[in-house]
């Protein structure tokens, strides 16, 4: 009972990152439509900043919000002036230079800081004492931590879109571009603020996962979490942020059940399981569970 | 007073033009219909002036230029296009499309008073505020498309085919709302049209339309006693 507990507890807190990656992908696609491949190479780069503030002195909470800020910062900066630019053109060239910045962010991640493996400091107290019993369990600060930051982020998430004029904007232009600027919306910088935001989510995610992973901050850290993150938000719905968080952490608890109790299933055989369900997923249900758009570019 | 003086308009796409000069005005609170067949150009004049595409020539409104403006800052400027097609937003309930038409605005009070007037002014609308755009006949969905383009209290509202693919009995409901609107609102109005007939009862004047430019104007009265156009465009 404890020991399957416990599973319980991992797989929520690894199903509640994947979620955060998920609702970064979705904020980025309900407001332009687009799935941003390189979201998570972004929030790579933005973890190691947060880990090497760290390492001159600063504590880790100014490292995450300094990660936060730039995650915007690159956001903004890559829709304004690499997938604005191409994306009138098609939208074979939005994906093909998402793929190009996934590469070119981790490329400079490991210059700047080298392959070398970091360990990362968490938000929260991550001693192995700091825990406190559930049903027999240990239930860890930082999990919890993490919980929290997920249940803050879907809220603030749900707010923007369904009660703030920014949000309906963002809805409005990833719906019909054209029809928002003939309303007034100025759609360019509707875009670029999505893509933003879409960058302090993603930057939240890295912090928080880096410090649970198994290979604390490496350039390989994220890209298996991008691929969790998008089959979840593929099966929660592209346009849902509920649907995300669903999404992950139905895929958490799968993973961490799936390999602590069958035996033979080693480490990357979930990621690729979790390619076939995005496959599935595209083949048979489009909108996913919760969404109502589906998929019409990548 | 002009409103909207278009002299020499010039536009297309590529290397293909498609409008090769041409000249309208539009006097304060007219309504003015632009006729012309299939492929006259008068979709691209109507895209032109809400500044989705750009285009050479003279384009004045109130007196200053439109040259160069994005489509927001048209809109801002007091100009508002219901696009052939409709152009709702298929995914926003019926009263969310209506607060993004209100985009510039900041009177709150205004716009709720705005969205009332125009659930009275179309009553489909009104029964249907919380349904998904996309979910409505394309009757519902032309009548939304309008009240969307008056949320930015235009000055002048562009019109482009509302009546394509519309059952007679709710085009004639529509262009009754129209020319209600342009008689007591004093929006002024600039219709393209194929639809010749019903276009000439709410229209007072007439600008007519071919391979990009304006071959004859005049009065819907003229029109409707000119032997070529009653051929061509009204069937009898
Ligand atoms: N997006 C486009 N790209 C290239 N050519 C276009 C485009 N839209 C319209 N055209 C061409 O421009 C001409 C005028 O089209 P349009 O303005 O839509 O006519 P109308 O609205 O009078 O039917 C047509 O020959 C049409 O083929
Ligand atoms: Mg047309």
């Amino acid at each position: 009972m404890d020991i399957f507990l416990e599973r319980l507890f991992d797989g929520v807190t690894n199903g509640a990152v994947y979620a955060i990656m998920a609702l970064a992908l979705v904020v980025v696609f309900r407001s332009t439509g687009t799935i941003n491949f390189a979201q998570g190479e972004m929030a790579l780069f933005t973890t190691y900043l947060a880990w090497w503030l760290t390492t001159v002195g600063l504590p880790i909470w100014a490292g995450a919000l300094a990660a936060g800020a730039t995650g915007f910062l690159l956001g903004a900066v890559v829709e304004r002036t690499l997938i604005r630019p191409i994306r009138r053109r098609n939208d074979m060239a939005s994906l093909i230079v998402a793929l190009g910045l996934f590469t070119a962010f981790n490329a400079l991640a490991g210059l700047l800081w080298n392959s070398e493996t970091k360990p990362m400091p968490s938000l929260f107290p991550a001693g192995l004492e700091d825990f406190f019993p559930v049903a027999g369990a240990r239930l860890y600060w930082d999990a919890l931590g993490v919980w929290l930051v997920v249940l803050a982020l879907i809220a603030g998430v749900f707010f923007l879109f369904n009660r703030t004029r920014l949000g309906l904007q963002m809805r409005a232009v990833a719906d019909n571009a054209e029809s928002a600027a003939l309303s007034g919306v100025p759609t360019g910088r509707i875009l670029m603020l999505g893509w933003g935001l879409a960058g302090i989510v993603g930057s939240l995610a890295g912090v928080l996962v880096t410090p649970l992973s198994a290979t604390q901050l490496s350039l390989t850290t994220m890209f298996p979490i991008l691929i969790y993150a998008s089959a979840a938000a593929l099966f929660g719905g592209l346009d849902s942020p509920v649907g995300a968080v669903v999404g992950g952490l139905a895929i958490g608890v799968l993973e961490a059940l799936i390999t602590g109790y069958v035996e033979f299933i080693g480490g990357t055989l979930p990621q690729t399981a979790a390619l076939v369900v995005i496959v599935l997923i595209l083949l048979f249900r489009p909108t996913g569970l919760f969404g109502t758009r589906q998929l019409e570019r990548l | 007073m002009t409103l909207l003086s278009v002299q020499n308009l010039t536009a297309g796409y590529g290397q293909a033009r498609v409008l090769h000069g041409v000249d309208l005005t539009i006097e304060e609170g007219e309504a003015v219909v632009v006729l012309g067949a299939n492929g006259a150009g008068k979709t691209t004049t109507m895209r032109a002036l809400a500044g989705l595409i750009g285009f050479g020539g003279r384009v004045e409104f109130e007196g200053s230029p439109l040259a160069g403006l994005r489509p927001d800052a048209v809109v801002a400027r007091g100009v508002s296009l219901v696009p052939q097609g409709r152009g709702t937003f298929p995914h926003l309930t019926v009263l969310e499309n209506l607060h993004v038409g209100a985009a510039l605005r900041r009177d709150k009070r205004g716009i709720k008073e705005d969205i009332e007037r125009w659930c009275g002014v179309f009553p489909v609308l009104a029964e249907r505020t919380g349904q998904a755009a996309g979910t409505l006949s394309g009757g519902e969905q032309q009548m939304l498309a309008v009240a969307r383009a008056l949320m930015s209290r235009p000055r002048l509202l562009l019109c482009d085919e509302p009546s394509l693919g519309l059952a007679p009995k709710i085009v004639a409901e529509l262009f009754g709302i129209l020319a209600t609107i342009n008689r007591e609102q004093g929006v002024s109005l600039l219709l393209v049209e194929q639809n010749a007939e019903l276009a000439l009862a709410l229209a007072g004047r007439v600008y007519l339309l071919e391979v990009g430019r304006v071959i004859a104007s005049g009065t819907a009265a003229e029109f409707r006693e000119d032997e070529t156009v009653r051929r061509a465009y009204l069937g009898y």
